[in-house]
Protein backbone atom coordinates (compact mmCIF):
# COMPACT_ATOMS: atom_id res chain seq x y z
CA UNK A 1 0.00 0.00 0.00
CA UNK A 2 1.03 3.53 -0.59
CA UNK A 3 1.99 5.61 2.40
CA UNK A 4 0.65 9.11 2.71
CA UNK A 5 2.93 10.95 5.07
CA UNK A 6 2.44 14.11 3.06
CA UNK A 7 -1.18 14.97 3.61
CA UNK A 8 -1.21 17.58 0.93
CA UNK A 9 -0.77 14.92 -1.70
CA UNK A 10 -4.09 14.49 -3.47
CA UNK A 11 -5.19 10.94 -4.22
CA UNK A 12 -7.49 11.86 -7.09
CA UNK A 13 -6.92 14.97 -9.17
CA UNK A 14 -9.48 16.24 -11.62
CA UNK A 15 -8.26 18.67 -14.21
CA UNK A 16 -10.71 20.55 -16.43
CA UNK A 17 -12.72 17.50 -17.27
CA UNK A 18 -15.72 17.34 -19.57
CA UNK A 19 -17.81 14.30 -20.34
CA UNK A 20 -20.31 13.62 -23.09
CA UNK A 21 -22.16 10.31 -23.32
CA UNK A 22 -21.71 8.49 -26.61
CA UNK A 23 -25.33 9.29 -27.48
CA UNK A 24 -24.49 12.96 -27.21
CA UNK A 25 -25.68 14.20 -23.81
CA UNK A 26 -23.04 16.45 -22.33
CA UNK A 27 -23.20 15.89 -18.61
CA UNK A 28 -19.94 17.31 -17.25
CA UNK A 29 -18.87 20.67 -18.67
CA UNK A 30 -15.78 21.77 -16.82
CA UNK A 31 -14.62 20.58 -13.43
CA UNK A 32 -11.35 20.92 -11.60
CA UNK A 33 -10.78 19.68 -8.07
CA UNK A 34 -8.77 17.35 -5.84
CA UNK A 35 -9.61 14.63 -3.38
CA UNK A 36 -7.40 13.78 -0.44
CA UNK A 37 -6.72 10.82 1.82
CA UNK A 38 -8.38 11.08 5.21
CA UNK A 39 -11.02 13.39 3.89
CA UNK A 40 -14.75 12.70 3.61
CA UNK A 41 -16.13 14.57 0.62
CA UNK A 42 -19.84 14.51 -0.09
CA UNK A 43 -21.03 15.16 -3.62
CA UNK A 44 -24.52 16.59 -3.68
CA UNK A 45 -26.81 17.91 -6.40
CA UNK A 46 -30.28 17.36 -7.77
CA UNK A 47 -31.34 14.23 -9.63
CA UNK A 48 -29.74 14.00 -13.03
CA UNK A 49 -27.13 16.62 -12.22
CA UNK A 50 -24.35 14.19 -13.10
CA UNK A 51 -23.24 12.87 -9.70
CA UNK A 52 -23.10 9.27 -10.81
CA UNK A 53 -21.32 10.26 -14.01
CA UNK A 54 -18.72 12.20 -12.02
CA UNK A 55 -18.25 9.27 -9.65
CA UNK A 56 -17.61 6.95 -12.59
CA UNK A 57 -15.08 9.39 -14.00
CA UNK A 58 -13.29 9.51 -10.65
CA UNK A 59 -13.16 5.72 -10.55
CA UNK A 60 -11.80 5.50 -14.07
CA UNK A 61 -14.88 3.65 -15.34
CA UNK A 62 -15.53 6.47 -17.79
CA UNK A 63 -12.65 8.32 -19.38
CA UNK A 64 -13.14 12.09 -19.71
CA UNK A 65 -13.89 13.42 -23.18
CA UNK A 66 -11.42 16.20 -22.44
CA UNK A 67 -9.21 17.04 -19.47
CA UNK A 68 -7.57 14.53 -17.13
CA UNK A 69 -8.32 12.44 -14.09
CA UNK A 70 -5.25 11.37 -12.13
CA UNK A 71 -5.62 8.44 -9.75
CA UNK A 72 -2.67 8.07 -7.38
CA UNK A 73 -0.70 10.22 -9.77
CA UNK A 74 -1.50 8.24 -12.91
CA UNK A 75 -3.77 9.18 -15.77
CA UNK A 76 -7.03 7.24 -15.59
CA UNK A 77 -6.78 6.58 -19.33
CA UNK A 78 -3.55 4.67 -18.72
CA UNK A 79 -4.87 2.50 -15.91
CA UNK A 80 -6.67 -0.80 -16.27
CA UNK A 81 -9.81 -1.21 -14.20
CA UNK A 82 -8.22 -4.14 -12.43
CA UNK A 83 -5.35 -1.96 -11.29
CA UNK A 84 -7.65 0.80 -10.12
CA UNK A 85 -9.76 -1.72 -8.24
CA UNK A 86 -6.80 -2.69 -6.11
CA UNK A 87 -6.65 0.81 -4.66
CA UNK A 88 -10.10 2.26 -5.14
CA UNK A 89 -13.34 0.72 -3.94
CA UNK A 90 -16.38 1.77 -5.95
CA UNK A 91 -19.94 1.12 -4.82
CA UNK A 92 -22.47 1.20 -7.66
CA UNK A 93 -25.77 2.95 -7.17
CA UNK A 94 -27.47 -0.37 -8.03
CA UNK A 95 -26.05 -3.07 -5.74
CA UNK A 96 -27.36 -5.88 -7.98
CA UNK A 97 -24.80 -5.05 -10.61
CA UNK A 98 -21.98 -6.04 -8.35
CA UNK A 99 -23.16 -9.17 -6.62
CA UNK A 100 -21.68 -12.23 -8.24
CA UNK A 101 -21.59 -15.25 -5.99
CA UNK A 102 -24.26 -17.72 -4.90
CA UNK A 103 -23.73 -17.10 -1.19
CA UNK A 104 -23.00 -14.12 1.02
CA UNK A 105 -19.80 -15.66 2.33
CA UNK A 106 -18.49 -16.50 -1.12
CA UNK A 107 -19.38 -13.06 -2.40
CA UNK A 108 -17.02 -11.49 0.11
CA UNK A 109 -14.23 -14.00 -0.40
CA UNK A 110 -14.11 -14.99 -4.05
CA UNK A 111 -12.04 -12.08 -5.28
CA UNK A 112 -9.33 -12.80 -2.72
CA UNK A 113 -9.31 -16.33 -4.01
CA UNK A 114 -8.59 -15.08 -7.53
CA UNK A 115 -5.85 -12.92 -6.18
CA UNK A 116 -4.09 -15.87 -4.62
CA UNK A 117 -4.75 -15.20 -0.94
CA UNK A 118 -4.56 -18.35 1.19
CA UNK A 119 -7.77 -20.08 2.27
CA UNK A 120 -7.08 -19.43 5.93
CA UNK A 121 -6.49 -15.76 5.42
CA UNK A 122 -9.63 -15.51 3.33
CA UNK A 123 -11.71 -17.17 6.03
CA UNK A 124 -10.37 -14.72 8.60
CA UNK A 125 -11.04 -11.67 6.50
CA UNK A 126 -14.49 -12.83 5.51
CA UNK A 127 -15.42 -13.48 9.13
CA UNK A 128 -14.27 -9.99 10.05
CA UNK A 129 -16.44 -8.43 7.35
CA UNK A 130 -19.44 -10.56 8.24
CA UNK A 131 -19.24 -9.26 11.77
CA UNK A 132 -18.56 -5.67 10.86
CA UNK A 133 -21.61 -5.52 8.62
CA UNK A 134 -23.84 -7.77 10.74
CA UNK A 135 -24.15 -10.33 8.01
CA UNK A 136 -22.93 -13.34 9.98
CA UNK A 137 -26.39 -14.86 10.26
CA UNK A 138 -26.91 -14.51 6.54
CA UNK A 139 -23.57 -15.97 5.56
CA UNK A 140 -25.03 -18.92 3.66
CA UNK A 141 -27.94 -16.99 2.24
CA UNK A 142 -28.42 -16.50 -1.47
CA UNK A 143 -27.52 -12.82 -2.02
CA UNK A 144 -30.34 -12.31 -4.46
CA UNK A 145 -32.83 -12.93 -1.65
CA UNK A 146 -31.44 -10.19 0.59
CA UNK A 147 -33.23 -6.90 1.14
CA UNK A 148 -31.96 -3.81 -0.60
CA UNK A 149 -30.19 -2.61 2.56
CA UNK A 150 -28.59 -5.99 3.14
CA UNK A 151 -27.37 -6.10 -0.45
CA UNK A 152 -25.91 -2.65 0.02
CA UNK A 153 -24.04 -3.81 3.13
CA UNK A 154 -22.87 -6.95 1.38
CA UNK A 155 -21.57 -5.00 -1.61
CA UNK A 156 -19.70 -2.69 0.75
CA UNK A 157 -18.25 -5.62 2.71
CA UNK A 158 -17.07 -7.21 -0.53
CA UNK A 159 -15.34 -3.99 -1.50
CA UNK A 160 -13.72 -3.36 1.86
CA UNK A 161 -12.30 -6.86 2.13
CA UNK A 162 -9.93 -5.73 -0.64
CA UNK A 163 -8.57 -3.08 1.73
CA UNK A 164 -8.81 -0.17 -0.71
CA UNK A 165 -7.16 3.12 0.17
CA UNK A 166 -9.86 5.25 -1.39
CA UNK A 167 -13.62 4.76 -1.51
CA UNK A 168 -16.19 6.12 -3.94
CA UNK A 169 -19.73 5.34 -2.84
CA UNK A 170 -22.77 6.16 -4.94
CA UNK A 171 -25.82 6.69 -2.70
CA UNK A 172 -24.74 4.23 -0.01
CA UNK A 173 -27.60 5.00 2.37
CA UNK A 174 -30.37 4.00 -0.01
CA UNK A 175 -32.44 1.29 1.60
CA UNK A 176 -30.80 1.64 5.02
CA UNK A 177 -32.94 2.46 8.05
CA UNK A 178 -31.84 5.02 10.61
CA UNK A 179 -30.02 2.50 12.74
CA UNK A 180 -28.09 1.01 9.80
CA UNK A 181 -27.23 4.45 8.54
CA UNK A 182 -25.78 5.24 11.94
CA UNK A 183 -23.66 2.11 11.74
CA UNK A 184 -22.50 2.95 8.25
CA UNK A 185 -21.44 6.39 9.50
CA UNK A 186 -19.36 4.78 12.22
CA UNK A 187 -17.70 2.36 9.83
CA UNK A 188 -16.83 5.12 7.37
CA UNK A 189 -15.50 7.40 10.09
CA UNK A 190 -13.37 4.55 11.39
CA UNK A 191 -11.98 3.97 7.89
CA UNK A 192 -11.21 7.66 7.58
CA UNK A 193 -9.25 7.56 10.82
CA UNK A 194 -7.25 4.69 9.36
CA UNK A 195 -6.28 7.01 6.51
CA UNK A 196 -8.82 6.30 3.76
CA UNK A 197 -10.11 9.03 1.52
CA UNK A 198 -13.83 8.98 0.79
CA UNK A 199 -16.08 10.43 -1.87
CA UNK A 200 -19.71 9.83 -1.03
CA UNK A 201 -22.49 10.73 -3.43
CA UNK A 202 -25.63 11.31 -1.46
CA UNK A 203 -28.70 13.40 -1.18
CA UNK A 204 -29.28 12.26 2.36
CA UNK A 205 -28.81 15.62 4.04
CA UNK A 206 -28.54 14.34 7.61
CA UNK A 207 -25.99 11.77 6.61
CA UNK A 208 -23.92 14.36 4.76
CA UNK A 209 -24.04 16.86 7.61
CA UNK A 210 -23.09 14.25 10.16
CA UNK A 211 -20.13 12.89 8.20
CA UNK A 212 -18.73 15.14 5.54
CA UNK A 213 -15.64 17.28 5.97
CA UNK A 214 -16.35 18.87 2.66
CA UNK A 215 -19.38 19.23 0.44
CA UNK A 216 -19.15 19.62 -3.32
CA UNK A 217 -22.34 20.72 -4.96
CA UNK A 218 -22.71 20.19 -8.68
CA UNK A 219 -25.24 21.55 -11.11
CA UNK A 220 -25.33 22.12 -14.84
CA UNK A 221 -22.14 20.13 -15.29
CA UNK A 222 -20.08 22.35 -13.02
CA UNK A 223 -19.07 22.59 -9.39
CA UNK A 224 -21.20 25.39 -7.99
CA UNK A 225 -20.11 25.18 -4.37
CA UNK A 226 -17.15 23.66 -2.53
CA UNK A 227 -17.62 24.01 1.16
CA UNK A 228 -15.45 22.91 4.07
CA UNK A 229 -17.76 21.71 6.87
CA UNK A 230 -15.33 20.67 9.53
CA UNK A 231 -12.26 22.78 8.97
CA UNK A 232 -9.35 20.43 9.51
CA UNK A 233 -5.66 20.71 9.89
CA UNK A 234 -4.98 20.87 6.20
CA UNK A 235 -5.16 24.65 6.22
CA UNK A 236 -6.85 25.04 2.85
CA UNK B 1 -63.84 -17.10 -22.18
CA UNK B 2 -63.58 -17.04 -25.90
CA UNK B 3 -65.19 -13.99 -27.39
CA UNK B 4 -66.64 -14.42 -30.79
CA UNK B 5 -65.42 -11.10 -32.13
CA UNK B 6 -61.84 -11.19 -31.01
CA UNK B 7 -60.14 -7.84 -30.70
CA UNK B 8 -56.73 -8.75 -31.89
CA UNK B 9 -57.23 -10.69 -35.01
CA UNK B 10 -54.39 -12.87 -35.95
CA UNK B 11 -54.60 -14.12 -39.46
CA UNK B 12 -56.04 -17.58 -39.65
CA UNK B 13 -53.00 -19.22 -41.12
CA UNK B 14 -50.54 -17.50 -38.81
CA UNK B 15 -48.50 -19.91 -36.74
CA UNK B 16 -49.10 -20.11 -33.02
CA UNK B 17 -46.31 -18.33 -31.08
CA UNK B 18 -45.55 -21.60 -29.38
CA UNK B 19 -44.86 -23.23 -32.71
CA UNK B 20 -42.48 -20.43 -33.52
CA UNK B 21 -40.77 -20.90 -30.16
CA UNK B 22 -40.36 -24.58 -30.99
CA UNK B 23 -38.77 -23.79 -34.33
CA UNK B 24 -36.38 -21.29 -32.79
CA UNK B 25 -35.53 -23.60 -29.96
CA UNK B 26 -34.94 -26.56 -32.25
CA UNK B 27 -32.71 -24.65 -34.65
CA UNK B 28 -30.70 -22.78 -32.03
CA UNK B 29 -30.15 -25.70 -29.70
CA UNK B 30 -29.04 -27.95 -32.51
CA UNK B 31 -26.62 -25.27 -33.69
CA UNK B 32 -24.96 -25.34 -30.28
CA UNK B 33 -24.13 -29.05 -30.47
CA UNK B 34 -23.36 -29.74 -34.08
CA UNK B 35 -19.67 -30.05 -34.95
CA UNK B 36 -19.67 -30.63 -38.69
CA UNK B 37 -19.32 -27.63 -40.90
CA UNK B 38 -21.63 -28.79 -43.68
CA UNK B 39 -24.32 -29.63 -41.13
CA UNK B 40 -23.97 -26.20 -39.54
CA UNK B 41 -24.21 -24.55 -42.94
CA UNK B 42 -27.34 -26.56 -43.68
CA UNK B 43 -28.92 -25.57 -40.38
CA UNK B 44 -28.12 -21.93 -41.01
CA UNK B 45 -29.65 -22.10 -44.47
CA UNK B 46 -32.77 -23.74 -43.14
CA UNK B 47 -32.93 -21.07 -40.45
CA UNK B 48 -32.68 -18.31 -43.01
CA UNK B 49 -35.34 -19.81 -45.23
CA UNK B 50 -37.75 -20.29 -42.33
CA UNK B 51 -37.07 -16.80 -41.00
CA UNK B 52 -37.79 -15.40 -44.42
CA UNK B 53 -40.92 -17.48 -44.88
CA UNK B 54 -42.24 -16.32 -41.54
CA UNK B 55 -42.09 -12.78 -42.81
CA UNK B 56 -38.97 -11.59 -41.08
CA UNK B 57 -36.47 -9.57 -43.02
CA UNK B 58 -32.93 -10.62 -42.42
CA UNK B 59 -31.77 -7.21 -41.24
CA UNK B 60 -29.78 -8.86 -38.48
CA UNK B 61 -27.17 -9.51 -41.10
CA UNK B 62 -26.13 -5.91 -41.03
CA UNK B 63 -24.75 -6.45 -37.57
CA UNK B 64 -22.42 -9.18 -38.69
CA UNK B 65 -19.84 -6.68 -39.82
CA UNK B 66 -18.37 -6.61 -36.36
CA UNK B 67 -18.42 -10.37 -35.92
CA UNK B 68 -16.38 -10.82 -39.08
CA UNK B 69 -13.31 -9.45 -37.29
CA UNK B 70 -13.84 -11.78 -34.41
CA UNK B 71 -14.01 -14.56 -36.96
CA UNK B 72 -10.74 -13.55 -38.62
CA UNK B 73 -9.17 -13.31 -35.18
CA UNK B 74 -10.31 -16.76 -34.17
CA UNK B 75 -9.13 -18.27 -37.45
CA UNK B 76 -5.68 -16.75 -36.97
CA UNK B 77 -5.37 -17.67 -33.31
CA UNK B 78 -6.44 -21.25 -34.02
CA UNK B 79 -3.92 -21.43 -36.85
CA UNK B 80 -1.05 -20.19 -34.72
CA UNK B 81 -1.70 -22.30 -31.65
CA UNK B 82 -3.14 -25.48 -33.07
CA UNK B 83 -1.44 -25.61 -36.43
CA UNK B 84 -3.41 -28.36 -38.09
CA UNK B 85 -3.63 -28.76 -41.80
CA UNK B 86 -1.87 -27.09 -44.65
CA UNK B 87 -0.55 -23.59 -43.99
CA UNK B 88 -2.09 -20.97 -46.25
CA UNK B 89 -0.22 -17.90 -45.03
CA UNK B 90 3.01 -18.13 -43.11
CA UNK B 91 5.68 -15.69 -41.96
CA UNK B 92 8.88 -17.61 -41.52
CA UNK B 93 8.01 -20.54 -39.29
CA UNK B 94 4.88 -18.99 -37.85
CA UNK B 95 1.77 -20.20 -39.59
CA UNK B 96 -0.63 -17.30 -39.66
CA UNK B 97 -3.43 -19.13 -41.38
CA UNK B 98 -3.91 -22.85 -41.80
CA UNK B 99 -6.72 -24.91 -43.25
CA UNK B 100 -7.50 -26.18 -39.75
CA UNK B 101 -7.66 -22.65 -38.32
CA UNK B 102 -9.81 -21.42 -41.12
CA UNK B 103 -12.14 -24.32 -40.56
CA UNK B 104 -12.55 -23.45 -36.89
CA UNK B 105 -13.20 -19.81 -37.75
CA UNK B 106 -15.85 -20.71 -40.30
CA UNK B 107 -17.38 -23.09 -37.81
CA UNK B 108 -17.62 -20.33 -35.23
CA UNK B 109 -19.17 -17.87 -37.62
CA UNK B 110 -21.72 -20.37 -38.88
CA UNK B 111 -22.63 -21.39 -35.37
CA UNK B 112 -23.20 -17.83 -34.17
CA UNK B 113 -25.32 -17.01 -37.19
CA UNK B 114 -27.28 -20.25 -36.94
CA UNK B 115 -28.15 -19.36 -33.35
CA UNK B 116 -28.99 -15.72 -33.92
CA UNK B 117 -30.87 -15.80 -37.21
CA UNK B 118 -33.81 -17.94 -36.10
CA UNK B 119 -34.08 -15.89 -32.90
CA UNK B 120 -35.20 -12.97 -34.99
CA UNK B 121 -38.38 -14.93 -35.71
CA UNK B 122 -39.47 -14.16 -32.17
CA UNK B 123 -38.72 -10.47 -32.32
CA UNK B 124 -41.78 -9.62 -34.35
CA UNK B 125 -44.03 -11.91 -32.35
CA UNK B 126 -45.92 -9.83 -29.83
CA UNK B 127 -44.88 -10.13 -26.20
CA UNK B 128 -48.49 -10.74 -25.28
CA UNK B 129 -48.89 -13.65 -27.63
CA UNK B 130 -45.78 -15.33 -26.31
CA UNK B 131 -46.88 -14.93 -22.70
CA UNK B 132 -50.35 -16.08 -23.43
CA UNK B 133 -49.22 -19.10 -25.37
CA UNK B 134 -46.98 -20.20 -22.51
CA UNK B 135 -49.60 -19.51 -19.86
CA UNK B 136 -52.02 -21.72 -21.74
CA UNK B 137 -49.39 -24.42 -21.53
CA UNK B 138 -49.61 -24.03 -17.75
CA UNK B 139 -46.26 -22.28 -17.56
CA UNK B 140 -46.55 -19.96 -14.53
CA UNK B 141 -47.32 -16.44 -15.61
CA UNK B 142 -44.16 -14.97 -14.09
CA UNK B 143 -41.92 -17.34 -15.96
CA UNK B 144 -43.81 -16.84 -19.22
CA UNK B 145 -43.41 -13.14 -18.70
CA UNK B 146 -39.70 -13.48 -18.15
CA UNK B 147 -39.22 -15.62 -21.22
CA UNK B 148 -40.98 -13.05 -23.34
CA UNK B 149 -38.95 -10.29 -21.73
CA UNK B 150 -35.72 -12.16 -22.22
CA UNK B 151 -36.50 -12.33 -25.91
CA UNK B 152 -37.32 -8.67 -26.00
CA UNK B 153 -34.43 -7.50 -23.86
CA UNK B 154 -31.69 -9.59 -25.34
CA UNK B 155 -30.09 -6.51 -26.89
CA UNK B 156 -30.14 -4.69 -23.54
CA UNK B 157 -28.45 -7.64 -21.97
CA UNK B 158 -25.16 -6.79 -23.61
CA UNK B 159 -25.22 -3.44 -21.79
CA UNK B 160 -25.74 -5.26 -18.52
CA UNK B 161 -22.89 -7.64 -19.23
CA UNK B 162 -20.58 -4.72 -19.89
CA UNK B 163 -21.42 -3.15 -16.52
CA UNK B 164 -20.86 -6.44 -14.80
CA UNK B 165 -17.45 -6.78 -16.39
CA UNK B 166 -16.57 -3.33 -15.10
CA UNK B 167 -17.78 -4.17 -11.63
CA UNK B 168 -15.76 -7.37 -11.36
CA UNK B 169 -12.58 -5.70 -12.60
CA UNK B 170 -13.07 -2.91 -10.10
CA UNK B 171 -12.80 -5.55 -7.41
CA UNK B 172 -9.15 -5.62 -8.30
CA UNK B 173 -9.20 -8.47 -10.77
CA UNK B 174 -6.88 -7.97 -13.71
CA UNK B 175 -8.47 -10.06 -16.40
CA UNK B 176 -5.37 -10.49 -18.50
CA UNK B 177 -3.29 -11.70 -15.57
CA UNK B 178 -5.56 -14.54 -14.57
CA UNK B 179 -4.59 -17.98 -15.87
CA UNK B 180 -7.04 -19.48 -18.35
CA UNK B 181 -8.50 -22.11 -16.04
CA UNK B 182 -9.30 -19.58 -13.36
CA UNK B 183 -10.61 -17.17 -15.94
CA UNK B 184 -13.27 -19.61 -17.03
CA UNK B 185 -14.36 -19.95 -13.43
CA UNK B 186 -14.49 -16.18 -13.19
CA UNK B 187 -16.76 -15.95 -16.18
CA UNK B 188 -19.20 -18.18 -14.38
CA UNK B 189 -19.50 -15.46 -11.77
CA UNK B 190 -20.73 -13.05 -14.39
CA UNK B 191 -24.00 -14.93 -14.91
CA UNK B 192 -25.35 -14.06 -11.53
CA UNK B 193 -25.70 -10.30 -11.80
CA UNK B 194 -26.83 -10.53 -15.40
CA UNK B 195 -29.51 -13.05 -14.58
CA UNK B 196 -30.66 -11.19 -11.51
CA UNK B 197 -30.77 -8.01 -13.57
CA UNK B 198 -33.15 -9.61 -16.03
CA UNK B 199 -35.36 -11.04 -13.31
CA UNK B 200 -35.47 -7.72 -11.49
CA UNK B 201 -36.40 -5.91 -14.64
CA UNK B 202 -39.15 -8.41 -15.29
CA UNK B 203 -40.44 -7.96 -11.77
CA UNK B 204 -40.35 -4.20 -11.93
CA UNK B 205 -42.18 -4.23 -15.20
CA UNK B 206 -44.85 -6.62 -14.06
CA UNK B 207 -45.40 -4.57 -10.90
CA UNK B 208 -45.59 -1.42 -12.91
CA UNK B 209 -48.09 -3.02 -15.22
CA UNK B 210 -50.19 -4.32 -12.39
CA UNK B 211 -50.35 -1.03 -10.59
CA UNK B 212 -51.70 0.39 -13.78
CA UNK B 213 -54.39 -2.28 -13.63
CA UNK B 214 -53.00 -3.99 -16.66
CA UNK B 215 -52.87 -7.19 -14.73
CA UNK B 216 -51.77 -10.35 -16.30
CA UNK B 217 -53.27 -11.70 -19.38
CA UNK B 218 -55.48 -14.47 -18.08
CA UNK B 219 -57.70 -12.00 -16.31
CA UNK B 220 -58.14 -9.60 -19.11
CA UNK B 221 -61.32 -10.02 -21.03
CA UNK B 222 -60.40 -8.61 -24.38
CA UNK B 223 -58.08 -11.25 -25.57
CA UNK B 224 -58.31 -14.20 -27.80
CA UNK B 225 -57.54 -17.66 -26.63
CA UNK B 226 -54.80 -19.20 -28.68
CA UNK B 227 -55.67 -22.51 -30.16
CA UNK B 228 -53.23 -24.92 -31.67
CA UNK B 229 -54.20 -25.86 -35.19
CA UNK B 230 -53.16 -28.86 -37.21
CA UNK B 231 -50.35 -26.89 -38.78
CA UNK B 232 -48.96 -26.18 -35.31
CA UNK B 233 -48.89 -29.82 -34.33
CA UNK B 234 -47.17 -30.50 -37.63
CA UNK B 235 -44.54 -27.82 -37.03
CA UNK B 236 -43.84 -28.97 -33.51
CA UNK B 237 -43.60 -32.59 -34.58
CA UNK B 238 -41.25 -31.64 -37.37
CA UNK B 239 -39.10 -29.55 -35.03
CA UNK B 240 -38.69 -32.53 -32.74
CA UNK B 241 -37.86 -34.86 -35.64
CA UNK B 242 -35.40 -32.30 -36.92
CA UNK B 243 -33.52 -32.20 -33.62
CA UNK B 244 -33.37 -35.97 -33.40
CA UNK B 245 -32.27 -36.46 -37.00
CA UNK B 246 -29.61 -33.76 -36.93
CA UNK B 247 -28.12 -34.93 -33.64
CA UNK B 248 -28.11 -38.52 -34.86
CA UNK B 249 -26.29 -37.52 -38.02
CA UNK B 250 -23.85 -35.44 -36.05
CA UNK B 251 -22.92 -38.21 -33.66
CA UNK B 252 -23.06 -41.28 -35.88
CA UNK B 253 -22.13 -40.16 -39.34
CA UNK B 254 -18.37 -40.47 -39.48
CA UNK B 255 -17.57 -39.49 -43.03
CA UNK B 256 -16.63 -36.05 -44.30
CA UNK B 257 -15.70 -33.22 -41.99
N1 LIG C 1 -25.69 5.79 -20.08
C1 LIG C 1 -26.14 7.04 -20.33
N2 LIG C 1 -26.30 7.48 -21.59
C2 LIG C 1 -26.74 8.72 -21.85
N3 LIG C 1 -27.08 9.61 -20.93
C3 LIG C 1 -26.96 9.24 -19.64
C4 LIG C 1 -26.49 7.93 -19.26
N4 LIG C 1 -26.48 7.85 -17.91
C5 LIG C 1 -26.92 9.04 -17.47
N5 LIG C 1 -27.21 9.88 -18.49
C6 LIG C 1 -27.70 11.26 -18.37
O1 LIG C 1 -26.74 12.03 -17.71
C7 LIG C 1 -27.35 12.91 -16.78
C8 LIG C 1 -26.74 12.72 -15.42
O2 LIG C 1 -27.01 11.43 -14.95
P1 LIG C 1 -26.41 10.90 -13.58
O3 LIG C 1 -24.94 11.09 -13.60
O4 LIG C 1 -26.91 9.52 -13.38
O5 LIG C 1 -27.06 11.90 -12.52
P2 LIG C 1 -27.30 11.73 -10.95
O6 LIG C 1 -26.52 10.59 -10.46
O7 LIG C 1 -26.86 13.04 -10.37
O8 LIG C 1 -28.78 11.55 -10.75
C9 LIG C 1 -28.83 12.63 -16.84
O9 LIG C 1 -29.43 13.64 -17.61
C10 LIG C 1 -28.94 11.32 -17.51
O10 LIG C 1 -30.09 11.27 -18.29
MG1 LIG D 1 -26.99 8.85 -9.56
Amino acid sequence: MLGYSDKQQAFIEVNKIAYTYPQGTQVILDMTTKFYPQQFTAIVGSNGSGKTTLGKLLAGIFKPTSGQVLIAGKLSTRLKLGEIGQKVGYLFQEPERQIFAPSVREEIGFVLNFRGVSEREIAEKVAKMLNLFHLAELKDEYPFRLSRGEKQRLALAAILVNEPIFLILDEPTTGLDLHRREELSQILQELKLQGLGLVVISHDEDFVNANADRVLEISGGEIIADQQLHPNDRGE
Amino acid sequence: MQTSSSTQTIEENELDPRSKLCIVFALSSVAVFVQKIWLLALILMLGMVLTYLLGENLHLFKRFGRIIWLFVGIAVIQSIFTPEGIPLIAIGKIRLLTVGGLEKGVCFLLRIMAIIVPASIMISTGTREIIQGLVQWKVPYEIAFMVSLAIRFLPLLSEEIKDTFIAIQLRGIELDKIPLGKRLRMYSYLFMPVLSGVILKARELSTAMETRAFRAFPRRTSYRVLKLQNQDYLVMGMSLCFVIVVLTINFYYKGGF
